[in-house]
């Protein structure tokens, strides 16, 4: 009996060397912070540390959150560090909302950025398949530039997307993109409201405004003067081994120009 | 003079003297187009120096004897004729048969053959009608040619190499090396051959042995054939008219798989491909691409042709389809071994076709920040293919917090504040109080719950291009006001100070 306990116990010690052990199971092994392949930096150092080195390559992300939560700073954030790193990203804007001056002042190299202005609009009236059909377009829009490969991040932006048009994207479209991106060296980032791709997703961060003091305290205002956000953010759903799934607090600042 | 060995050098140089200089130094650095390459249709294969105008009388007299003949001035041809002895006997006959060419088509031309290619450049350049020279017997031929031959040849060094700096400055020391010659009191060029060569390069450099080369007629390079223009072009007559994309990729294929090929052959790309449809009606549909990269994959140039077709289909079924390609030279990549790949420029052009033809062209490309202070204002460049790994970590116009390329100080402790602007702003009730102050603000816009203001920051005066009155952004005046509403989100708000309405710009996010 003894002898049985100790060779299972040599056969574990073997597999977890050879990184084995997880093979049949749904986590996927730890990824190393250092290794660039592995992961892409956001280039906030807080969130990256709890990450585990930031945003996972060849895997569906989602940032997620309410207006005001941080969403597209984040963004803006990990878009500059991608394109300091020398690497192209793809932004899918399909409601066409980026600010060219926000991300300049971001610090993203805008010639490393190829934008694709979608359609989708928030209010649509009474023509209801528009938005369905512009819905499409940018999802395909976010497919083609997945199969040309290479780049170092791609999002898709459905940030003020109507609720009803995310709806009624089929729940395949979600594993077909992340069919599309593993085994890439993409960091592809979906950005929405809610959770979209659920069981596709690889990391979930979901943002909000700092709940550590009243609502007013999430916007700083400095006398006269918009000074920026206090937020949070949590690890809402992570296929990588994540410990630590409590909440960051994040700020943001505005940037002034003379 | 009456045999030559078979395979002893022969060349002959065809110069015709009437030939003004001035046009003889342009035409041979920008050779004229010829009415094809005017409408665009078709770019020349060679882009050297030795492109020759078709149009040119000495060319082809000279295409009529070999395959192996190089322009060095719209008035000077250099052909290899070794080997037509067969044909028309001995050099003297090669020669005579050459002059009556020339006569037939109206041009007087002095003809040298002699078995350097530099003597016979040097006694078409100084002895008029023809003069052959046996292979013993350049140095007798070349002696009593005067010195000044050689400004000729120096305008003919000078017209072939103006391209450049370099080749300018070249061109000045060949000059000042002929003047200190003359003033040495050299005439002739047996003088100049007969000096010892150790001391004519110790006094005039490199240049001096080069012209002692010239005045004994040795060839201090060898003959460049010129190659004939060679189209990339491809035509299709179908038995049965087409309709429609997919059984036009197969004849796109079938026309574009020979000229690829012959592409790499030639180590050329295509940079601007023209597909003709003929249609059932008589028209043609043209489709002209202009390609960001030279290309030669089948495949990608087939998928843009047909994005391009899908955009602008034609107006009836496809009787033939032709395809004519603009040759560039070949791209040369080198990957780098630790930098992160990029999308190769093929990849790149196939994804902003694609993305264009689904989007649409205006709504895909780089954003670019205008030096405006009209809110909002942006303009789309077109993304560009190639990116050197060695711009990455380059601070952009307007510097963020990043200003280290350093991987680690790129980290920072909070990300600047982002807008989400929204590019039709969107109307806005809202109530102020008398200083224009918002207490409250609702829209009808759905999705916007709207809520009194917990605090607000504001108001930011703007205004500018008062001075337009009929362009087409038109002049603006507004106060921007930050609020943070109860519905936990802070937005950018105006009050227009024309309409004196209210708008939602975006929102802080």
């Amino acid at each position: 009996m003894l002898a049985a306990r100790a060779d299972r116990n040599t056969l574990v010690t073997a597999l977890r060397e050879r990184r084995l052990d997880q093979t049949l199971t749904t986590a996927l092994p730890t990824l190393d912070p250092r290794d660039e392949q592995a992961v892409g930096p956001t280039g906030l150092a807080a969130l990256d540390s709890r990450l585990g080195g930031g945003l996972p390559r060849g895997h569906l992300s989602e940032v997620i959150g309410p207006r005001s939560s941080g969403r597209t700073s984040l963004l803006l954030q990990a878009m500059a560090a991608a394109t300091a790193r020398g690497e192209l990203v793809a932004l899918v804007d399909a409601l066409d909302m980026l600010d060219a001056a926000s991300a300049a002042a971001a610090g993203v190299d805008l010639t490393r950025l190829l934008w694709v202005r979608g359609h989708v609009v928030t209010n649509p009236g009474l023509c209801r398949d528009l938005n369905q059909r512009a819905m499409e377009q940018a999802v395909k829009a976010l497919g083609l530039v997945l199969q040309a490969g290479n780049f170092g991040l791609v999002i898709l932006d459905l940030g003020e997307a109507p609720h009803e048009a995310l709806r009624r994207l089929p729940f395949t479209t979600w594993l077909r993109l992340q069919r599309m991106v593993e085994g890439s060296q993409t960091v592809c980032v979906l950005v929405g409201n809610e959770p979209m791709s659920r069981s596709a997703a690889g990391l979930s961060i979901k943002l909000q405004p700092s709940a550590t003091a009243d609502v007013n305290a999430a916007a700083r205002f400095h006398g006269p003067l918009f000074d920026g956000l206090n937020l949070e953010a949590r690890v809402a759903r992570a296929r990588v081994q994540l410990t630590d799934t409590t909440a960051l607090p994040l700020s943001t600042k505005v940037a002034r120009h003379v | 003079m009456s045999e030559v060995p078979r395979d002893a050098t022969l060349y002959a140089c065809l110069y015709q003297p009437a030939f003004a200089h001035s046009a003889s130094a342009d035409a041979t650095a920008r050779p004229a187009p010829t009415a094809e390459a005017k409408a665009g249709h078709v770019q020349r294969l060679s882009t050297t120096d030795h492109r020759p105008p078709t149009n040119d009388p000495l060319v082809s007299i000279a295409a009529e004897f070999s395959s192996r003949y190089e322009q060095h001035r719209a008035d000077l041809v250099s052909v290899d004729v070794r080997g037509l002895s067969r044909l028309f006997g001995t050099p003297k006959n090669i020669g005579a048969e050459m002059r009556r060419e020339a006569a037939s088509r109206g041009v007087r031309v002095h003809v040298a053959i002699a078995p350097t290619r530099m003597a016979a450049l040097v006694l078409a350049l100084a002895r008029p009608g023809l003069t052959v020279v046996a292979a013993g017997g350049v140095a007798d031929a070349l002696a009593p040619v005067p010195l000044s031959v050689l400004e000729q040849l120096h305008e003919d060094a000078q017209g072939a190499g103006a391209r450049g700096t370099q080749a300018r400055l070249q061109a000045d020391d060949a000059r000042a090396a002929i003047a200190a010659l003359k003033r040495w009191g050299l005439r002739t060029l047996g003088e100049l051959a007969a000096l010892p060569a150790a001391d004519l390069s110790a006094r005039l450099g490199r240049g001096g042995r080069v012209w002692q080369a010239v005045a004994r007629g040795e060839d201090t390079r060898p003959l460049v054939p010129m190659q004939a223009d060679e189209r990339f072009e491809g035509r299709l007559e179908l038995e049965w008219p087409i309709d429609g994309v997919e059984p036009l990729s197969f004849v796109l294929t079938r026309l574009l798989e020979p000229l690829s090929l012959r592409l790499e052959r030639r180590d050329r790309g295509a940079a601007v491909l023209h597909v003709t449809l003929g249609l059932v009606t008589k028209e043609e549909h043209h489709c002209r691409l202009e390609l960001p990269s030279p290309l030669r994959e089948v495949r990608a140039l087939r998928t843009l042709a047909l994005l391009d077709c899908e955009a602008h289909p034609p107006s009836a079924a496809i009787d033939t389809v032709s395809v004519s390609i603009e040759p560039t030279p070949g791209r040369i990549l080198q990957h780098a071994l630790f930098a992160r790949p990029h999308p190769t420029p093929e990849q790149l052009s196939t994804l902003l076709a694609r993305l264009g033809a689904v989007m649409g062209q205006e709504r895909v490309g780089a954003p670019a920040v205008l030096d405006s202070f009209r809110p909002g204002t942006f303009a789309m460049t077109p993304f560009a293919l190639e990116h050197s790994a060695a711009s990455a970590g380059q601070t952009p116009a307007r510097s963020g917090p990043h200003d280290s390329t350093d991987p680690e100080s790129r980290l920072t402790a909070h990300s600047v504040s982002a807008l989400r602007r929204w590019r039709q702003p969107i109307p806005a009730r809202v109530a102020a109080d008398p200083r224009h102050r918002p207490l409250r603000v609702t829209s009808d816009r759905r999705g916007f719950a709207g809520g009194s203001v917990m605090t607000c920051a504001g108001p930011w005066r703007t205004s500018g291009a008062w001075w337009e009155h009929d362009g087409q952004a038109g002049p603006w005046s507004r106060d921007e006001w930050d609020v943070a509403l109860t519905d936990g989100a802070v937005y950018r708000i105006f009050r227009d100070r024309v309409t004196a309405g209210w708008f939602i710009d975006g929102v802080v996010d």
